[in-house]
């Protein structure tokens, strides 16, 4: 119950009349206001929770699909060529997954690089800070991957990239989907580092309009709602659909003992 | 037909010398055979002659070209492996036909090659299957058939046979004696099974600790092994071998086969214990403890069945023994 | 020896993800050791020694900053590995609808923080909010959650439990799962109750599962900046400001010198505490990477 009730009363106080939400109580609408709440919080400000939606598929669709890439790759060479470069990569691996990162010299490096307050900026950022997760991730499944296959592609005539693209990264199917789940769920929620590396409001993204909102609608408790239970529709239908693949990442070799 | 031909051939891993100077001739059309305990290094020679290591000095020539500094893909070599290492995602008919798709051959002469090859396998009616649909067997045969599809000068097999149990392994090694003949290819097989080299093999090549101890046809090998080594490795239930001094030799090491000893009470030269006796059928193993010699196998009639503890004599067969310098 | 050929694993697979890494990542953080030690306003840096060390540590207000940052990541990395284990061992004990309800303990890890911090600050209202009035129903009186100094990071903390508390209990269960039956099994036979069987098998037994939470949920309090933003902004006052929201703080107030700074204690504080415990679970063959890995959603 006490999991359930919160989302119960975000869904009530959505649909809610500005006047009932502002009582804050938890009781069933006199008037049900879905459609009309929907659409004023949609037209808002020029409609930009429109805008912030895009801008956040964007960032998830480019920075997830950036880091299947290339934490695939790097998880590959990394597993395959022993070097003594390995545990040094690890270390700095290990320093990316737990280290937050140094917020305003991260700016200063944004501007010097012209990619400050720009989507692409933002991407990269997000690769950044998913990178080693993903490439944690891709070389511990790729150490189960016999390296005959290699082997067999190389006897066959096939370049090292068409190894890794033609053989490697379709046996990586299961892992990646686990990786774009986690990844995406993670990004679309990130509200700190849109917050920091992305003012402005055209570049607005849906965490940062429920921020912006929750200023705005202080009068107006039923839009803001409306706003959250939309922010949480995304993230339940990936739950809904890939549960399997969320518990698999969460808890991947984490627990082997 | 192609020849190999190794000369002076190392590697070595860091500090550890794996293969310390091999020098080989394999003949145009031989199946040639690399047998060894494990760590001998037969399968760094077989992986070497591949391409997959690089060697650390001396040469590697197939078919009279030096190929030692050449790509795996451009030495004309194909390669069935262990585990058949077939790609998981791809059908049979893809897996047969990846290498030519590599090549940019036309699709319709991948088409027409790979049911070539899998006509020849009896493969056909699983061309459109995943490997995990597939039996040992038919996991075996598809690798060779990867192999074929890429008509290389010399297949390489390393220890394919090692993952199928006892009676298809027997079936296999006939098929694979049978695709010799009729490719009349040059084969290289790396395997710890001596009865595998015996059985397939035109010309054995015994490996211990990175060097070769004998090369020969098998029954050479039987009849006549070079060192106490081969010797013991060579023939099932393994020779007997003692040192020379204990059994009144003037040479280092005295060897004779469990089948080259008669049991006899006419003047034997040894007395032993009986400790253990195993009835296979056909023969009877006995394992007897002889004073100062310690354990004696011999291989005797099947319906011998003496009881433990009983003492029997036991004589070479003359002409039999083997004595190593 | 030469390598004469190329390695069928070239390393320039690795430079794209290099590049980006470094230069988003590492330079900064490298940076950062620098811009704490001046007088930063983004262009030009004027080296001011130890002076923004110094200036936050005579704070009172910063150096509280620092101590609610401490108690938060223990009180909500405790109260997730116990209330986690509590739960992953009710749901996998086979009561009804468990498939269900484990689904419905996790989703909160999914849901925007943002939006979770909105509506419990809804519900945490002193006087109007659902919790308060539920309580007052009992006839308890409901303290102000949020508005009153001494309880707001508490407040915080237990809106951030039952936020991460689904993702310990699905790390727990993976745990226990991995324990076989056998040695409750052995345990009964030896004539062991369900409580002794909890303490001796149970506890032991899930170890590696109980580093893995108390690391991730450890990093996560740390770090922890989203939830105290929707709710408090830090406040009453500076009595639920962290480490995370000073540094956004004097961030936005033009203390680039200063942030920096916080960013830095923050850096030391999370090596000096975590570094320790992975060294620890690296030794017992865990994979580190794992231990840590749901760092990016946890936080």
């Amino acid at each position: 119950m006490i999991f359930i009730l919160p989302f119960v009363y975000i869904l009530l106080m959505a649909v809610k009349t500005k006047q009932e939400a502002a009582l804050f109580l938890f009781a069933w609408p006199s008037e049900w206001r879905a459609w009309e709440n929907l659409v004023e919080v949609v037209q808002t400000r020029n409609y930009m929770l429109l805008l912030a939606y895009f801008n956040s598929t964007v960032i998830t669709l480019g920075a997830v699909t950036l880091l299947v890439i290339f934490g695939a790759m790097v998880g590959y060479v990394l597993q395959r060529r022993r070097s003594p470069w390995n545990r040094v990569v690890y270390v700095f691996l290990l320093i990316g997954l737990m280290v937050p990162p140094a917020v305003v010299p991260t700016i200063w490096v944004l501007q010097n690089l012209g990619l400050f307050k720009t989507i692409h900026g933002m991407i990269l950022i997000q690769v950044a800070y998913g990178l080693s997760f993903a490439v944690l991730l891709y070389r511990s499944f790729i150490a189960s991957i016999p390296r005959a296959l290699d082997e067999a592609a190389i006897i066959d005539g096939a370049r090292p990239w068409q190894v890794f693209f033609r053989v490697i990264l379709p046996l990586l199917k299961p892992v990646t989907v686990t990786l774009i789940v986690v990844q995406s769920v993670a990004i679309f929620n990130d509200f700190t580092n849109p917050l920091y590396y992305l003012p402005g409001r055209e570049n607005v993204t849906v965490q940062l309009t429920l921020f912006n909102f929750q200023s705005q609608f202080q009068s107006q408790y039923n839009l803001l709602f409306m706003n959250i239970l939309l922010v949480t529709i995304p993230p339940l239908l990936v739950f809904v659909f890939c549960n399997r693949q969320i518990v698999a990442g969460m808890t991947s070799g984490g627990v082997k003992g | 037909m192609s020849s190999v031909v190794l000369s002076d051939l190392c590697k070595s891993f860091g500090a550890i010398d794996v293969i310390r100077g091999v020098d080989l001739v394999i003949e145009p059309g031989e199946f040639c055979v690399f047998v060894g305990p494990s760590g001998c290094g037969k399968s760094t020679l077989l992986r070497l002659i591949a391409g997959l290591e690089e060697a650390t000095s001396g040469t590697i020539r197939i078919d009279g070209k030096d190929v030692t500094d050449a790509e795996p893909s451009a030495r004309g070599i194909a390669m069935v492996f262990q585990n058949y290492a077939l790609y998981p995602h791809l059908t049979v008919r893809d897996n047969i036909g990846f290498g030519l798709s590599l090549a940019r051959r036309p699709k319709a002469e991948i088409r027409a090659r790979v049911e070539a090859a899998a006509e020849a396998l009896q493969l056909t009616h699983l061309l459109d299957r995943k490997p995990k649909e597939l039996s040992g067997g038919q996991r075996q045969r598809v690798a060779i058939g990867r192999a074929i599809v890429r008509d290389p000068k010399v297949f390489l097999f390393d220890e394919p046979l090692s993952n199928l149990d006892a009676a298809l392994r027997a079936q296999m090694r006939i098929e694979l004696s049978d695709l010799h003949r009729k490719l009349g290819a040059t084969m290289i097989y790396v395997t710890h099974d001596q009865v595998e080299a015996m059985t397939m093999a035109d010309k054995i090549v015994v490996l211990n600790g990175g060097r070769i101890e004998q090369v020969g046809s098998p029954i050479t090998l039987y009849d006549t092994p070079a060192s106490p080594f081969v010797a013991g490795f060579i023939g099932s239930p393994r020779m007997n071998l003692y040192d020379g001094r204990a059994v009144g030799e003037s040479c280092a090491t005295y060897g004779i086969r469990p089948e080259h000893l008669k049991l006899t009470d006419m003047a034997p030269r040894w007395r032993g214990t009986v400790r253990h006796v195993e009835r296979l059928g056909a023969d009877t193993v006995i394992h007897l403890d002889v004073p100062d010699l310690g354990d004696m196998v011999v291989r005797a009639d099947g319906d011998r069945n003496p009881p433990i503890g009983s003492m029997l004599g036991i004589s070479p067969l003359p002409g039999r023994e083997h004595r190593f310098p | 020896m030469t390598t004469r050929r190329r390695s069928p694993y070239p390393y320039w697979f690795v430079l794209p993800a290099a590049v980006v890494f470094v230069t988003l990542f590492l330079v900064p953080t490298v940076a950062s050791f620098w811009f704490s030690l001046t007088r930063w306003d983004l262009f030009e840096a004027e080296f001011i020694g130890l002076e923004n060390y110094r200036q936050f540590f005579r704070e009172p207000f910063l150096v509280q900053g620092l101590v609610n940052t401490l108690i938060y990541a223990v009180v909500t990395s405790g109260a997730k590995s116990v209330l986690g284990l509590l739960l992953a061992v009710l749901l996998t004990s086979g009561i009804w609808f468990q498939g269900f309800l484990r689904s419905v303990v996790f989703f909160p890890v999914l849901v925007s923080t943002i939006g979770i911090g909105i509506a419990f600050a809804a519900l945490m209202h002193p006087t109007r909010g659902a919790i308060n009035l539920a309580l007052a129903a009992i006839g308890i009186e409901g303290p102000a959650w949020l508005s009153d100094p001494a309880l707001a990071l508490y407040s915080v903390a237990l809106i951030d439990i039952w936020k991460g508390v689904g993702l310990a209990t699905l790390i727990y269960i993976a745990g226990l799962a991995a324990i076989s039956p056998d040695y409750y099994e052995a345990a009964r036979i030896d004539g062991a109750t369900a409580w002794q069987r909890f303490w001796r098998v149970t506890v032991p037994l899930v170890r590696p599962a109980t580093v893995t939470v108390v690391t991730l949920s450890l990093i996560g309090g740390l770090r922890s900046f989203d939830i105290i933003w929707a709710t408090t902004r830090g406040g009453p006052g500076f009595a639920s400001d962290v480490l995370a929201s000073v540094i956004y703080k004097q961030y936005q107030a033009g203390f680039y010198g200063l942030s920096t700074a916080g960013n830095v204690i923050l850096f030391l504080l999370i090596g000096v505490i975590v570094l320790p415990m992975t060294w620890g679970c690296s030794k017992r063959e865990v994979d580190v990477g794992a231990c840590a890995a749901m760092a990016p959603v946890a936080a």
